[in-house]
């Protein structure tokens, strides 16, 4: 609330989950803005959602609550709809469409959820929307977490400036992969025509 | 990772702000506190403290680091995985008496394991420090329990401190090592799942490591014995009522806002952290005094005092799991007789299970101060989205040894019967009780898996069953090693199945006793271990070797007494893995094959496989167990018959499903399995030995008299066929006609049948003798037409009662079925032989249907002929009296007999005497008759021979009243109504043709019942604009131009076990139902994309046991080559 910024990133165990908090925490520690963070990961390896807390400001520790999430970031769609309730009327939701579908879905006994329909909902009922639609062809997906970074670092909510995210690519990256990472984080912040409109036919 | 040790080992002088998750908080706090020894067992949430000293671990003994870090080498840690939490703690306490300062970390369930030791030593006495860390897990996210172990430190006296966030645990787990030392106690420091998984920020300080040299000391304490104990208990509690702990109280129990408040709240753990976040942002902090416990026992009777009598309204007790705090503080109430209201568990629905939240603590915050939160504002709505997703639980890895393993028990042990039990253990390996593997019946603590088999198995003595234990290999050696010798000794009877794949996988891949990935450490290999403790039943299994792993569980699994496998090969995770799989090679999947069906665009919407799976388990089963596969396909049935679905219910027992697989596609399932030809069988190109034996199951399953007198299933499809308005006439009532009316009458279509005898069923009914078949089963058959509706006309002919040209027009189609009743004559016969002494082979096997031979005993008839129906007269001619002498001339050799080998066979067999390369030169009535017959290639004279009776059985052509009706325009050279091989459509616009009198015709069972099927697709491509082709054309087609193998297949006893028979074949077939590796393996990197699997490359960890699931053989490597084991 006053003074806080609260961020929940949601994902399926392997795609990155974890260490996107970590660059967050890092770079708000390169920043001077406090930071907590809370990590639920335990079978995170083996495919299972992952979701992961992150605040921003004074007298909070990276906890969430219902309606009290100001940023969601889905690096999966389903993940993204499962953590709906955390958002409020003055969030951004920041969902890339990188489906990865479960076990259920494949086995024909349930369907995978109607994005276009939960897209076009948030655009109506929350303050902003960013729908990565595109497949980001020849990126590689070991980086495109990097690229919603960028993507999340143009948001006007999100506190910490380009100059420490860059830094926190830079020491918490593995050294053969930072350059990969910062250009995949760059072309996020440049590439806009992907966030509006919602691309059909997806 | 260098970077982290660096910063971790690293002493600051002036304090250095780290973010840190609390678990290397402690880890940070205890290296700034001087530990020199730490002794733990893996497990979440606990795991990332050891992995710090397993990191710091390896880089101080990394020879590399001795020059560039010699600061951070100095004082090097020991560090060790133990085997169980029972032994990391015994061995801590062990280092502690020799005066090392120790840390022992675990999971909230490996306290339970190592609390032998806890429960004595605080009797006893420790020398240097020790620290217990124990990680609770309120909420289960990853434990089979959410036990509250802050009780640990009631029931085994020990002090325990209980931190709200990673600073807490940093600042507590530093502390915890004074106070050990102070006391001579070990000290617990429990988190929580929240705190050890939290980041925050930490300001590490400096590192002053305690120099204590090795030392042991002999004391009498070291000796438990019971003379002991009792003085011991009293000074323990004497000890934790020193005043040594005072002090530690001041530091570590806190007030926040004090002054003279309204409302005061006690609380500990991360309860605090929510607390102070709702409090600060309601802007309550005027209102509320707050006392936050973070050293909770010894009780801090005195802290909790003093705030009782602050003179609060009223008193809040806020804690997660149970109500230690609460009830300790409604003691002093009572015992110091404070009036003030104390409110906790119950209230505000706070309970005493699953995890604190802050939503929680806001509405609690709310009812105890009566007043509204802040919130955001909701979205209305919004909530619904996030309801009723489908779930994302955990799964294997693509590329998981236990799936392999798995999936061959799934192959083995039927679900449903419940006679075999699954005792399943903790760690991925337990995994495998989630869809779609669903293979584990039990799952309770680590370990048990073992126990719980082996006491299953005795309870269940008198049932009878096997039952079978699963672990992965850590746990076997954590606890289940112990277990399996019980077994050994106690005589037990169980399968063992230890899943080895060298690592503790759930966790993340630590070392035990398995462990090949470090070379720190002694190796144990399982087996020997076995051996060594009296197992005779022990042997490795490779589980990607999927035919081997079969049989041997298959083997394991009908072994009395204790039985082991272990099922060996590297977790993905490890180095080992990347040899171990193909990873130069890709896995490819055929569309053609996946979930295609190759058999049913004639009925398309009419499948009568079962959709379970189960039929696609008989079908992979077959595919691991059969030493013959068998493409379906080779034997194509002229009829179209599913053979794949046919055996394949068969397999499964299920005879009922495999008979109207049949009937979906004919009506003859007795007949053809009396007589039909079996072009399926003869044509396949296979050895007898991998012949599935297609006719004679079919024998089998329509001999069932219960349910081949059950038409339900074909009545119930016309009950689902659009009536279609439109009605066809069949001229000719024998197997093709019937066959043609059978298929339209149960595609809504209005039939009628016009027969010229007095009965249906053709030759088929009036010639084949009935040693050949059961004509009651053959009436029966045909008599179900009338009962789907269709609507007979008896003594009706073309030119006799009907007009070709009245039916056109009377019916949208019509379908001539006509046969050809009439035997060429022969004139050498024919113009020599009155008739008394003559007969054409059909007139002659009617009689003898009917019994009106006129032929008395000892005759000697000669029959004339060599194919099928002159067998069918000779056989006749000797089944009519034994003492009969049969010949047969015929103008072909033996090898181009048109007759089938096998009725030749049967001729022979019988004492029928057979003239190859003959014909009857001349032919003489003398009292008896006398025939000369000569060679057909020599044309001179073979023998002369003297019989009784002659049947002339050569070709056949139709009536000539049918010929005068149909047009000789309409008609082939050789007596044949002249239609499209396709569809049967004569030149005439709506007349169709079938049977033996259609051009190019086979003259069979099959092939009349095949070619009556054509002409009814062609009746419905014609007037409904049907889009298919007649799917069993080529085989149709075929029946002419293939040259017969002539292979009998081998004969199976139907007494004995049908299923045991065919086990050894693998009749496949790619299936459109199919589904099989989803429903059954659920491999993450297989995706079904528009009904067909891909393979998601990024994920496929090339295993290649998909190669072996697919029953399709659809999915295969794109290059040649095989996989290796290392091992």
């Amino acid at each position: 609330m006053k003074g806080t910024v609260k961020i929940l990133v949601a994902g399926v165990g392997g795609q990155g989950v974890v260490f996107f908090t970590d660059l967050l925490v890092e770079a708000a520690m390169h920043a001077d803005i406090p930071v907590g963070s809370s990590e639920i990961y335990g079978l995170a390896q083996r495919g299972g959602s992952v979701t992961a807390g992150i605040t921003f400001g004074e007298h909070t520790h990276g906890f969430l609550e219902k309606a009290g999430v100001d940023i969601l970031v889905g690096l999966e769609p389903l993940e993204a709809q499962r953590c709906a309730a955390y958002l409020h009327r003055g969030s951004t939701a920041i969902i890339d469409n990188n489906r990865i579908y479960p076990y259920a879905v494949n086995a024909g006994m349930e369907a995978y959820p109607d994005v276009e329909k939960f897209i076009e909902f948030l655009k109506e009922n929350i303050r902003k929307v960013v729908y990565i639609a595109d497949d980001l062809g020849s990126l590689e997906p070991a980086v495109r977490n990097l690229f919603v970074l960028g993507k999340l670092s143009e948001e006007e909510t999100f506190p910490i400036p380009d100059q420490y995210l860059v830094k926190a690519i830079e020491n918490i990256v593995k050294p053969g992969s930072v350059q990969a990472s910062l250009q995949a984080y760059k072309a996020g912040r440049r590439n806009n025509e992907l966030m509006y409109p919602v691309k059909k036919g997806w | 990772m260098k970077n982290k040790v660096v910063e971790i080992l690293t002493s600051y002088s002036t304090p250095r702000q780290v973010s840190a998750i609390g678990n290397e908080a402690i880890a940070r706090g205890a290296l700034e506190a001087g530990v020199s020894g730490v002794f733990s067992y893996p497990g979440t949430p606990s795991t990332e403290i050891s992995e710090v000293f397993n990191m710091v671990c390896n880089f101080q003994s990394n020879f590399e680091n001795e020059d560039d870090y010699p600061q951070l080498i100095k004082n090097r840690v020991y560090f060790e995985y133990s085997i169980n939490e029972k032994v990391a703690l015994e061995k801590a306490i062990a280092y502690s008496i020799g005066n090392k300062s120790a840390m022992c970390v675990m999971k909230n369930v490996g306290m339970n394991v190592a609390s032998d030791a806890l429960m004595s030593v605080t009797y006893q006495t420790i020398v240097a420090p020790l620290v217990i860390v124990v990680c609770d897990d309120p909420g289960c996210h990853s434990s089979s329990n959410e036990q509250d172990s802050r009780y640990w430190g009631n029931m085994a006296s020990a002090p325990v401190f209980n931190p709200a966030t990673p600073g807490d645990a940093y600042r507590m787990t530093k502390e915890a090592f004074r106070l050990s030392e102070a006391l001579r106690l070990p000290v617990l420091v429990r988190t929580t799942t929240r705190v050890s998984h939290s980041r925050g920020m930490v300001a590490y300080n400096e590192i002053r490591p305690a120099i204590r040299q090795p030392f042991f000391e002999r004391m009498p304490e070291h000796i438990n014995i019971p003379a002991r104990t009792a003085a011991a208990h009293k000074k323990l509690l004497e000890k934790l009522g020193s005043d040594t702990v005072t002090p530690f109280f001041a530091e570590f129990n806190r007030t926040y806002f004090p002054g003279n408040k309204e409302y005061g709240i006690i609380s500990s753990g991360v309860a605090t952290s929510y607390l102070l976040e709702v409090v600060h942002r309601n802007e309550l902090s005027e209102k509320v005094e707050i006392l936050d416990l973070g050293l909770i026992y010894p009780s801090p009777e005195n802290d909790i005092l003093s705030f009782l009598n602050k003179g609060f309204k009223k008193i809040l007790v806020l804690e997660e799991l149970n109500p230690i705090i609460e009830n300790a503080t409604r003691k002093i109430a009572q015992v110091h007789r404070v009036e003030t209201e104390i409110l906790g568990k119950n209230f505000g629905g706070i309970g005493s299970t699953g995890e604190f939240s802050l939503e929680i603590i806001d509405t609690v915050i709310g009812a105890f101060f009566g007043q509204k939160t802040v919130k955001y504002k909701e979205v209305e709505g919004l909530e619904s989205f996030s309801q009723n997703l489908p779930p994302r639980p955990p799964a294997l890895c693509s590329g998981c040894p236990h799936r392999a393993s798995y999936y061959a028990l799934k192959l083995l042990i039927p679900r449903e019967n419940g006679e075999v039990i699954l005792c399943g253990d903790i760690g991925c390996s337990g995994l495998g009780a989630l869809p779609p593997l669903k293979m584990i019946d039990t799952i309770n603590h680590m370990g048990m898996s073992i126990s719980m088999a082996q006491g299953l198995a005795e309870a269940m003595k008198e049932k009878g069953g096997k039952v079978i234990a699963m672990l992965g290999d850590g746990t076997f050696f954590h606890s289940g090693v112990a277990s399996l010798l019980n077994a050994v000794y106690t005589k037990s009877n169980l399968l063992v199945i230890i899943f080895d794949n060298r690592t503790i996988g759930m966790t993340g891949h630590q070392d035990h006793p398995g462990a090949t990935h470090l070379d720190k450490y002694n190796q144990i290999e399982i087996l020997p271990l076995l051996k060594g403790m009296g197992i005779k039943n022990a042997e490795a299994i490779m589980p990607f070797d999927m035919k081997d792993t079969y049989h041997k569980i298959e083997k394991a699994l009908a072994t009395e007494g204790v039985s082991v496998l272990v099922s060996k090969a590297p977790c993905v995770f490890l180095p080992e893995y990347k040899e171990f799989a193909r990873q130069d090679a890709k896995i490819t999947v055929d569309h053609s094959r996946c979930n295609t069906c190759q058999n049913h665009l004639d009925h398309e919407i009419y499948c009568s496989r079962r959709g379970s799976s189960q039929s696609n388990l008989s079908r992979a089963i077959a595919k691991i167990k059969a030493d013959k596969p068998v493409d379906a396909r080779d034997l194509a049935c002229p009829a179209n018959i599913c053979n794949h679905g046919f055996f394949h219910s068969i397999l499964e027992k299920d005879y009922k499903t495999a008979l109207d697989m049949v009937r979906d596609k004919m009506l003859f399932a007795r007949a053809c399995g009396d007589i039909c030809h079996r072009p399926c069988e003869l044509f396949s190109g296979h050895s007898p030995e991998s012949i599935v034996p297609v006719k004679q199951l079919k024998k089998y399953v329509s001999g069932i008299e219960a349910n081949f007198r059950d038409f339900t299933n074909a009545k119930e499809r016309i009950r689902h066929s659009a009536p279609k308005g439109k009605s066809v006439a069949v001229v000719g009532a024998g197997p093709a006609g019937l066959s043609a009316a059978y298929d339209l009458v149960r595609e809504g279509y209005q039939v009628e049948v016009f027969e010229k005898e007095a009965a249906a069923g053709g030759l088929i009914k009036y010639v084949i003798p009935d040693f050949r078949m059961d004509k009651t089963g053959f009436d029966f058959e045909v008599g179900q037409l009338e009962e789907l509706g269709v609507v007979f006309h008896f003594k009706k002919a073309l030119g006799k009662g009907i007009r070709l040209e009245q039916l056109r027009k009377d019916f949208d189609s019509v379908i001539l079925s006509l046969g050809m009743g009439k035997v060429k004559p022969l004139p050498a016969v024919a113009d020599n032989l009155p008739a008394n002494r003559w007969s054409d082979g059909l007139a002659f096997l009617k009689k003898y249907n009917n019994k009106s031979l006129p032929i008395a005993g000892g005759s000697r008839i000669l029959v004339i002929g060599g194919g099928n129906s002159a067998m069918d007269a000779a056989r006749a001619a000797k089944h009519h009296h034994a003492s009969n002498e049969v010949f047969v001339s015929c103008i072909e050799s033996l090898e181009t007999m048109p007759a089938f080998e096998e009725e030749v066979k049967h001729a022979r067999d019988e004492g029928i005497v057979i003239m190859p390369s003959s014909y009857a030169h001349q032919c003489l009535e003398n009292g008896s008759v006398t025939v000369v017959l000569h060679g057909y290639i020599s044309r001179s004279l073979l023998k002369t021979l003297e019989v009784d009776y002659i049947v002339v059985a050569i070709d056949q052509v139709g009536e000539t009243g049918d010929y005068a009706e149909v047009g000789a325009e309409n008609l082939s050279e050789k007596g044949r109504i002249i239609a499209d091989e396709h569809n049967g459509l004569s030149n005439l616009s709506n007349v169709f043709v079938a049977g033996d009198i259609c051009a190019g015709n086979h003259m069979s069972l099959i092939g009349a019942i095949a070619s009556g099927k054509r002409a009814a697709v062609g009746v419905r491509q014609q007037l409904e604009g049907y889009n298919f082709p007649y799917e069993g054309l080529n085989a149709l087609l075929g029946l002419n131009g293939k040259r017969k193998e002539q292979h009998a297949s081998l004969p199976f006893n139907a007494n004995g076990s049908l299923t045991e028979f065919l086990s050894k074949f693998n009749l496949f077939q790619s299936c459109e139902k199919c589904n099989h590796c989803i429903d059954n393996l659920g491999c993450p990197a297989m995706i079904k994309a528009d009904g067909k699997i891909v393979i998601d490359q990024a994920k496929c960890t090339k295993c290649g046991l998909c190669i072996d699931v697919c029953p399709n053989d659809a999915i295969s490597w794109a290059e040649n080559g095989k996989m290796e084991s290392v091992f």
